[in-house]
């Protein structure tokens, strides 16, 4: 119960959440570097995917005879973080086309995205004591 | 997949931010300077210095190890920034007429550092600006720190 799928969602998507703050700290890093190309992080997308079984389709499923067999489901198939390059940004006269104002906007973005996956954490791992301690008993 | 690395990357920004003000404040410094190296007997003047910037690889062990397990798909992100060389800008010194000037020439010409002054204080603005936006980037990583420490 503590490593349910909603958890595991919940640990990927903040890992996602963790790779898309670093890879827009590289490119602010980056802001005056000639010939660099900044970076993006794709998630949401994949993530979507999968909770609608597109990605299900694609990956083996286990033989069952018994409607009790326990089902390998999420065996495989997971949505990872991407990272990709825009080339459709302006690039600038040396060759660099990090945007500061949508970083900006992009890592204020992000870290409500995940002050919000930590607080889904807490109160998945909430009603879980709830349940241990015996509700409101 | 450690938040620190952002700290690393951020903080990296800072320091060469910081070696570019400090450039910039060495150029503004010697704007004046006529005698800076001694070359076969004669004193040449300052020459304006600037930093060559480039990403840092990303080829950490961290980066590789992530990259092998499957965590992390597509090519990963070159962690921060560094500085490769602090070059000096080669185009011709100034060349002003002050006769009373102890360096003139024969017929009154002193050279000058090609520190123009329009010029350092761009981007001393520019240097500036992105020594803030990193400060707030690290900021942010500490604040997320933080809030992943919440979760109980």
């Amino acid at each position: 119960m503590l490593g349910s799928y909603h958890t595991q969602i919940l640990e990927r998507s903040m890992n996602a959440a963790n790779l898309r703050h670093r890879t827009i700290t590289n490119n602010l890093a980056n802001i005056d570097t000639p010939q660099f190309k900044s970076q993006q992080v794709v998630f949401e997308e994949y993530l979507q995917q999968e909770l609608s079984g597109a990605l299900g389709k694609q990956k083996l499923e286990a033989y069952r005879t018994n409607e009790r067999h326990i089902p390998f489901a999420n065996a495989g198939g997971f949505a990872m973080p991407q990272i990709v390059s825009n080339p459709n940004n302006i690039v600038q006269n040396n060759g660099n086309d990090v945007d500061l104002e949508s970083e900006q906007t992009e890592l204020a973005k992000n870290q409500i995205w995940y002050s919000g996956l930590t607080q889904l954490t807490s109160g998945s791992y909430q009603k879980i004591r709830s349940v241990i301690d015996g509700g409101g008993k | 997949m450690s938040l620190f690395q952002g700290i690393n990357t951020s903080a990296s920004a800072l320091t060469a931010n910081r070696l570019r003000l400090d450039t910039i404040a060495s150029n503004i410094a010697n704007a004046e300077t006529t005698r800076a190296n001694f070359v076969n007997g004669v004193w040449q003047p300052y020459k304006r210095k600037m930093v060559e910037l480039s990403p840092k690889s990303g080829e950490s062990f961290d980066n590789l190890l992530q990259a092998a397990v499957g965590n992390i798909t597509g090519k990963n992100g070159d962690q921060g920034v560094r500085v490769t060389a602090i070059k000096e800008d080669e185009t011709p010194f100034k060349r002003v007429y002050d006769p009373s000037h102890p360096d003139a020439d024969q017929d009154g010409y002193v050279l000058m550092p090609n520190v123009d002054m329009m010029k350092e204080m761009v981007d001393m603005i520019s240097a500036s600006r992105s020594y803030e936006a990193n400060i707030t980037a690290l900021n942010a990583t500490k604040n997320m720190m933080m809030k992943a420490l919440e979760i109980r």
